[in-house]
């Protein structure tokens, strides 16, 4: 059994909407992006699936299989649109 | 010397004047500035105005970088962008960007890199409202975000993209009995993908309504195989003449299934069956060789329009 480890999430565009909120932190098990990403779509009705977002830790682009620290802050970034 | 960079997020109205003024350079012969503004329509709604939301700190850094690795790639003596957050009516300038190099084409094409680039690269968010009081976030093709989620979620193939290459016309075909010709193969570092017709630039594009082989996806292994099956370490990946170089991914599972990579959907049609020419372009034997396990790659149609761009280590070729 692992222990639950606390994040710092950030949610942008259509994902802040759905979610209702800009920012929380979270205690999960998930130890990678992809991990936590899951338990959160377990809970909140985000609409997205991992494979249509980017995700950034501590403000860097980063992979879904990143090694997180807890305390790391973890962004959900939707297709983007700039211009 | 390095090129003059700028990149800001600006939450107040565009200073054009300042930033034009920034690039001046007596070594510069061309400056190409770009305004890109607020439009009363998007895809057949009248729009009202619209809200950016960013993500600054990623933001700031993602857009700098853009900057150094397009000066970089098109030599130009200075870049700079600035993209605006917050509300924005009708009008309004969205994103400003300016660049300076010796000559023209340089200029022009590095400003057009950097502008597609920082639509699909940079962390901010689109909402539109519209006439009738609605309002809804759009992505980078400008397609409604929930809408174009609502449709269909398709797979997400994963892979990396080491190598994307083009040729401007057709070295084997209709040539039976003849000698191939020589068309050579470029490597890029980035391509459009336009639903329906292919890869802008390739021999492929356009070539036939519903064609099959719009682009075709090969296996980084398979490449690796040949050069140590024929002890040729240095044989360059363009000469079997397939699009995209990818790795970490059995390309055989995506026959006949729709998908997303990129971004982008593309619907996977058949194996890209190796002909007897491989014999003649690559070496003795590898027709059979490419057989094995859809080694000849993967053809594939593409459903929506998008820029690939490699993100794993390129080949030296």
């Amino acid at each position: 059994m692992s222990a639950s480890q606390t994040y710092r999430i950030s949610y942008f565009g259509v994902l802040a909407e759905r979610r209702g909120l800009r920012e929380e932190w979270i205690a999960c098990t998930g130890a990678t992006p992809a991990a936590v990403y899951a338990e959160l779509t377990a809970i909140h009705d985000l609409g997205m699936s991992a494979g249509q977002l980017r995700v950034a830790v501590n403000d860097e682009f980063s992979s879904w299989q990143h090694a997180l620290q807890p305390g790391d802050t973890l962004a959900f970034l939707p297709p983007m649109s700039g211009g | 010397m390095p090129a003059k960079i700028h990149f800001a997020m600006s939450p107040a109205a565009i200073e054009v004047a300042l930033l034009a003024a920034a690039l001046e350079d007596p070594a510069a012969g061309a400056v190409v500035t770009f305004e890109g503004r607020v439009r009363n329509h998007n895809a057949g709604q009248l729009v009202t105005g619209l809200e950016y939301q960013a993500y600054p700190a990623l933001a700031n850094k993602t857009g700098r970088t853009i900057l150094e690795q397009e000066a970089r790639q098109h030599g130009l003596a200075g870049a700079c962008a600035v993209h605006r957050c917050g509300e924005l009516g009708i009008g309004d300038l969205a994103v400003w960007v300016g660049v300076a190099s010796a000559h023209r084409d340089a200029a022009f094409a590095g400003s057009r890199a950097i502008l597609d680039r920082l639509k699909h690269e940079l962390p901010i968010w689109k909402k539109e409202s519209y006439v009738d009081g609605t309002c809804a976030w759009v992505g980078p093709d400008n397609v409604q975000t929930e809408m174009a989620g609502a449709v269909e979620r398709l797979p997400e193939m994963v892979a990396a993209l080491h190598g994307i290459y083009l040729s401007d016309g057709h070295d084997f075909r209709g040539r039976h009995g003849l000698d191939r010709l020589d068309h050579g193969i470029v490597e890029v570092r980035q391509v459009e993908c336009v639903a329906g017709m292919g890869l802008r630039g390739d021999r492929y594009f356009g070539h036939q309504p519903d064609f099959k082989g719009q682009v075709t996806f090969f296996d980084k292994a398979t490449v690796d195989a040949v050069r140590k099956h024929l002890d040729v370490a240095a044989l360059p990946a363009g000469a079997f003449r397939r699009n995209l170089l990818v790795s970490g991914v059995n390309l055989g599972e995506w026959i006949g299934k729709r998908f997303r990579f990129q971004g982008i959907e593309f619907e996977g049609c058949e194996e890209c069956r190796p002909c007897y020419w491989m014999d003649t372009a690559i070496g003795a034997g590898i027709e059979s060789f490419l057989k094995i396990n859809c080694g000849g790659g993967l053809r594939a149609r593409i459903l929506t329009d998008g820029l690939l761009r490699v993100d794993a280590p390129t080949e030296e070729a």
